[in-house]
């Protein structure tokens, strides 16, 4: 025991010394390799069996390593007939072969990749893991990286897409808790999700997807597929995650260093890009990887812990907010007392914090401002359906008939669609534009019910002018409420058009976060108490117009 | 791009003809569950007291709840492999837009089914028959808001206008595809009721006729 530690030592030492206090010439990292599984089979005829071994020796010792890989994941790791085939699983194979062990392959999946090493029921992962700062505290990242992967955005061939100046207020189609979900939603751009990735090319086919957001290694498959390369193409990336093997925290000692050792030796020689090539998935970071491990500054024993040649770990965690203890607790409360497990990610970091009030903000300003436009546009309609002038009468009735055959999503849609042609897309304009479609909506029909009450006061020989206009105003106040009703309730669904009010925000908070019932179930009932709020003032400003109707 | 007509009618048409074949699915579903909802409900209110309460608070409830947050909630709220007495609970995206529309349904068909019981108290069998061109009004108000489907990848007829309006950057091309679904949609819509109205007026003939009773 007390050799191991002095050999961990001595590595820990030559890694902590900065490169050009040492003296030349550098240990290889081929040289530091032989040198540490010669120590480490010299000790296994004591130790092998003995309880606390460390992992590196009781590989050796066994003969075998067991190494968790994916069973489905195209190109990377697949398992057909019995038959393990793919990037990862012949990375294993040549791991072992340089340790002189067999490998046991484990399939794992993402959810228990790490829970498996945990629970040492594996010795290695080799699964498409991202290297996360989240992540390392649950696992011991083997560095250098052994592929790095980015998201991509892929769409037709024939759109013009250069970059995010080209995405706003477009929707992807993307995956539930992907990691880019974050980024893709601060650019104005909406996000149609769906649970497994494996969906997306069929969407994109049967065009419900124009554009869709996954890894590129995902995206690798599909693109040798002729077919498909021919209609699609990639647009461009985001978001680079370099992808690690990874050991247990708990004995991971002599087992990390090792492999460190051989992932580096592996990126100099060429062993990954010439998998990688075989396996057809991209090798422009392999290619960078392999050039930069060859040069004098990385190709030393040490080149591992020198922040020049390793690459830092994708840095994910979001700031949280003053109050997310407090939030933390009333959920430990809600599931230790109520038996309740809730989730209220939109309180807990401050970029999903940030979300929630201006979502509050837009809700706000669209329910006040769809509730005026519906009243502007029934007393207009209205008075132009009651006008004696009939070109001025049948120009209304028009209007009403195409604005009742429209669908509520093609209205909003043709006024967005309208708004954009003449001003760049911003949330105030998708707002803006959300405004006069539920207006107009909703207005048509009010005014249409103002335009039928004026003419039954005429019919009954009532006054002409303003005087008959606010009767009928009075006589239709329940058609009238019911349609400034109507309008409130359809606000949400301005988050089509890429307006950022409520159920936008909480829809891109969930989708880089957990708790997906209770967020949703907040807002049904956020959105039903506004409804119910204006329901109370409707029925209030129905009795004053009834009122005032009967004082006349 | 300028707008190829010949493509338009070979491929677009049918394609939304097809695609509003789905409106029509998604509003028969919504409306064939809103009746048996709705009619308990009706009768709930009916028989006062407690569960006469507790019937108005839910039609009101379901009156005020908006369909698209009804149908993201839908979508997101049920797990994945969710299962109820061992039924799995996995639902189209077809059935989300149709229960998501079913609080409208309901709330309706037990508003006009309550009125038309009053009207069968008050002597009126013909004012309460009213509710068939209610249902049927209704029945257009659900194919016209089946088109939020479009947000969540249903292809119905306003995901096929908008599949094909991404082909065509021109925005007089775009506003002409769009005309086009207006006008398809509003044929039906149009007849639908210009027949609520045929028979509004046949039925108010008759309760005319029959109040007016034998000369």
């Amino acid at each position: 025991m007390v050799k191991w530690a002095l050999v961990a030592l001595s590595y820990l030492l030559i890694a902590a010394l900065p490169a050009h206090s040492q003296t030349v010439p550098q240990e290889t990292p081929d040289a530091a390799l032989a040198r540490l599984l010669d120590d480490a089979r010299s000790v296994l005829k004591t130790e092998c069996t003995e309880p606390g071994t460390g992992r590196l020796a009781r590989v050796l010792c066994t003969g075998r390593i067991r190494i968790g890989v994916r069973d489905y994941y195209p190109l990377f790791g697949e398992l057909e007939d019995g038959v393990r085939f793919g990037y990862e699983p012949d990375i294993g194979l040549a791991l072992a072969e340089r340790l002189g062990v067999e490998v046991e392959f484990v399939r794992v999946n993402a959810a228990s990749r790490i829970p498996l090493l945990a629970s040492d029921r594996i010795d290695l992962v080799i699964a498409t893991m991202g290297h996360n700062t989240q992540r390392d505290g649950q696992v011991r990242f083997i560095r250098p990286h052994y592929y790095q992967s980015e998201t991509i955005v892929v769409g037709p061939r024939d759109m013009k897409i250069g970059g995010w100046q080209d995405m706003a207020g477009r929707t992807v189609c993307g995956t539930v808790g992907n990691g880019s979900n974050a980024e893709i939603v601060s650019h104005d751009t909406r996000l149609m999700l769906f649970d497994e990735a494996g969906i997306l090319p069929d969407r994109l086919r049967d065009e419900t997807c124009f554009l869709a957001a996954q890894d590129d290694s995902f995206f690798d498959f599909y693109f040798i597929d002729e077919t498909f390369a021919q209609r699609f193409e990639r647009k461009f990336g985001f978001a680079q995650v370099p992808w690690g093997m990874a050991v247990a925290l708990e004995g991971r000692g002599q087992l990390a260093v090792a492999l460190d050792l051989l992932s580096q030796i592996f990126h100099r020689d060429g062993v990954f890009l010439e998998i990688a090539r075989k396996h057809r998935i991209g090798t422009t970071f392999l290619e960078k990887q392999r050039d930069l491990w060859s040069s004098p500054r990385c190709n030393i024993a040490t080149g591992g812990a020198d922040p020049d040649c390793v690459l830092p770990a994708l840095d994910n965690v979001m700031a949280p907010t003053s109050f997310s203890d407090a939030v933390n607790r009333i959920e430990g409360w809600f599931d230790d007392s109520l038996g309740l497990e809730i989730s209220l990610p939109m309180f807990k970091t401050e970029s999903a914090w940030s979300l929630l009030k201006s979502g509050v903000f837009y809700t706000v300003v669209l329910v006040v401002g769809a509730l005026a436009a519906t009243l502007a546009f029934a007393l207009l309609l209205g008075a132009a359906m009651g006008s004696r002038l009939l070109p001025l009468r049948w120009a209304a009735h028009g209007a009403i008939i195409s604005l009742q055959c429209s669908p509520v999503v093609l209205t909003l849609v043709i006024a967005a669609t309208v708004a954009h042609a003449f001003f760049p897309f911003s949330a105030m304009v998708a707002v803006g534009a959300a405004i006069v479609a539920l207006g107009l909506m909703n207005g048509a029909n009010a005014g249409q019910a103002i335009g039928e009450a004026m003419s039954s006061l005429r019919e009954e020989q009532r006054e002409e002018g303003a005087t008959l206009f606010l009767h009928a105003v009075g006589r239709s106040a329940s058609q009238l409420v019911a349609f400034l009703v109507n309008a409130a309730k359809g606000t949400p669904i301005a988050s089509f058009i890429g307006a950022p009010e409520l159920l936008s925000a909480l829809t891109d908070i969930t989708s880089f976060s957990s708790g997906r019932g209770t967020t949703y179930f907040l807002l049904l009932v956020f959105y039903t108490l506004v409804v119910m709020v204006v329901v109370w003032l409707g029925a209030r400003f129905r009795r004053y117009l009834e009122r005032h109707r009967a004082t006349a | 791009m300028t707008m190829n007509f010949d493509r338009l009618f070979a491929d677009f048409l049918p394609q939304l003809l097809a695609g509003m074949t789905v409106n029509f699915e998604i509003a028969a579903i919504s409306l064939a569950l809103g009746l048996l909802a709705g009619l308990l409900l009706t009768f709930g209110r009916l028989a006062g007291g407690a569960v006469g309460g507790t019937s108005a608070s839910l039609t009101a409830l379901m009156r005020a709840a908006p369909t698209f947050v009804v149908m993201f909630f839908l979508l997101n709220a049920i797990p994945r492999g969710a299962t109820l007495f061992g039924v799995p609970m996995a639902l189209s995206g077809v059935m989300v837009v149709a229960l998501s529309l079913l609080p409208y349904a309901a709330s309706y068909v037990a508003d006009s089914g309550v009125d038309a019981v009053q009207q069968m108290r008050r002597g009126s069998p013909l004012g309460a028959l009213l509710i068939l061109p209610n249902l049927a009004r209704a029945f257009f108000v659900l194919v016209m808001s089946s088109s939020a489907g479009a947000a969540i990848g249903v292809g119905e007829g306003i995901a096929v206008i908008l599949r094909h309006a991404e082909q065509y950057p021109a925005l007089g091309d775009r506003l002409l595809l769009f005309a086009l679904g207006v006008i398809c949609f509003g044929i039906p819509l149009q007849l639908g009721f210009a027949v609520i109205r045929h028979i509004q007026r046949r039925l108010g003939q008759r309760m005319t006729r029959d109040n007016a009773g034998p000369v």
